[in-house]
């Protein structure tokens, strides 16, 4: 009987037989229940969270939103998870509103990044155990919330007797500041909150992108090629 | 540890950069390795003498198609953070005509043409040059086919779910499809030789 023999086959020869072979074992195993981007098994590991949480590697600051924003980045989504009369009085340009309700049936695709903000924190923060729950890796906080967005980019505040530094950074976050609608404090305006004194009322700017803000998830295509 | 490492955090925004830069050295210099510097080599394709372009890809395909089926399987990597590109039908067939048009035109596409140039070649610069006054072209007439560009669409699919074949079942198809497409560009590449060789005196 003639042996079938592996060295009298090209090395093409040998690679396409591979890819039989393996294409073949492929009809009998699927991974994630036959679908390539079905629903994954997704086990909570709370150590890798809280070591994620230990380490805050999931918070973006305010000013580091800003630039993203000004910079027209469309590689995350940010979510406003405040309720629907919240985010009609004001949201961060380019947010979109999910309230905490929604968010688990909200359509998300697990690839993208998030960004989720709330009034403070606590919210944001929940939000983003359910998401991590849910096996998105890429979900990030505003770090401070919407508090935080008010202090740091749209009423930047100046101490008296910055450095020089501090008040050469304070000029460009008043440029920022002015593209978000905002004013920033300075001199005894910016001491006035901090003193214990009432916060002074703040008029929040009135939502308006100079650039049409989109209203739905933002466009985005990624070129490919060869 | 679990691919796609830059969606776990293995590395941040800076490093995907040198990744990526190394990445598409690779990806380059392969392409060169291939005869795809060439203009010629790729034009041939299209007139069915040499069939390395469709040779070529359809292997890659092939790999990384079994490689993230198995991956996936092993556990070693999460298909559905995997980035697909969104579809939307109508633009893409639209945009595919054109770049095959520019590409049988030109004898390069975009890739390629880089290739070219790293090897010195004055008709993939050309060519880049081309490709930069449409990519300013179309930033400029965006307003006007905005409206289109963004038609027809179906968000990210992958073909187990828009024919609802079995992944594995689709991905054996694949390479069956693949190997019979190599087999027969093999005796279209025969024919082609021996044709040439009898117009020879």
């Amino acid at each position: 009987m003639k042996r079938l023999s592996l060295a009298g086959l090209s090395v093409n020869q040998k690679l396409a037989a591979l890819a039989v072979v393996l294409g073949a074992v492929a009809v009998f195993g699927a991974p994630s229940g036959g679908s390539p981007m079905g629903d994954r098994e997704f086990a909570i590991n709370p150590r890798e969270l809280a070591v994620m949480v230990a380490g805050e590697v999931d918070h973006v600051t305010a000013e580091e939103l800003a630039g993203w924003i000004l910079a027209g980045r469309s590689d995350y989504r940010l979510l406003d998870v405040r309720d629907a009369g919240a985010y009609a009085a004001y949201h961060v340009p380019t947010a979109e509103s999910v309230p905490l309700a929604e968010l688990p049936g909200y359509p998300l695709y697990r690839n993208e990044k998030v960004v989720l903000y709330s009034d403070g924190g606590i919210h944001s923060a929940q939000a983003w155990f359910l998401l991590k729950a849910q096996g998105f890796p890429g979900v990030y906080i505003l770090l401070g919330g919407l508090d935080a967005w008010k202090d740091e980019v749209l009423f930047p505040a100046l101490p008296a007797g910055a450095a020089a530094a501090e008040v050469a950074a304070f000029e460009r976050r008043k440029q920022v500041a002015a593209f978000f609608g905002g004013t920033p404090r300075s001199g005894e305006e910016a001491v006035a909150p901090g003193a214990g004194g009432a916060m002074p009322t703040i008029e929040m700017p009135q939502v308006q992108m100079p650039a049409a803000a989109p209203v739905a998830r933002p466009v985005k295509k990624k070129k490919e090629g060869c | 540890m679990t691919a796609p490492l830059f969606k776990y955090g293995l590395f941040g925004d800076e490093a995907s950069l040198i990744v990526a830069f190394l990445i598409g050295i690779g990806f380059g210099f392969f392409l060169e390795r291939a005869g795809f510097g060439s203009a010629r080599k790729l034009t041939a394709q299209f007139y069915l003498t040499d069939l390395a372009v469709f040779k070529v890809m359809f292997t890659a395909i092939v790999t990384a198609g079994l490689g993230l089926f198995y991956l996936s399987w092993a556990g070693l990597l999460d298909l559905s953070l995997v980035y697909l590109a969104p579809t939307y039908l109508l633009p893409q067939v639209v945009g595919g005509l054109l770049l095959g048009f520019g590409f049988v035109v030109g004898g390069y596409c975009p890739g390629t043409s880089m290739v070219a140039i790293a090897t010195g070649k004055v008709d993939g610069l050309l060519f880049a040059l081309g490709i930069f006054a449409g990519v300013l072209a179309f930033g400029e007439a965006f307003p006007w086919i905005a409206g289109f560009y963004n038609s027809t669409a179906r968000g990210p699919l992958t073909l187990p779910q828009a024919t609802g074949i079995p992944y594995g079942l689709l991905l054996f198809a694949v390479v069956l499809i693949a190997l019979g497409g190599f087999y027969g560009s093999e005796l279209l590449e025969r024919r082609h030789a021996a044709q040439a060789g009898e117009a020879r005196p």
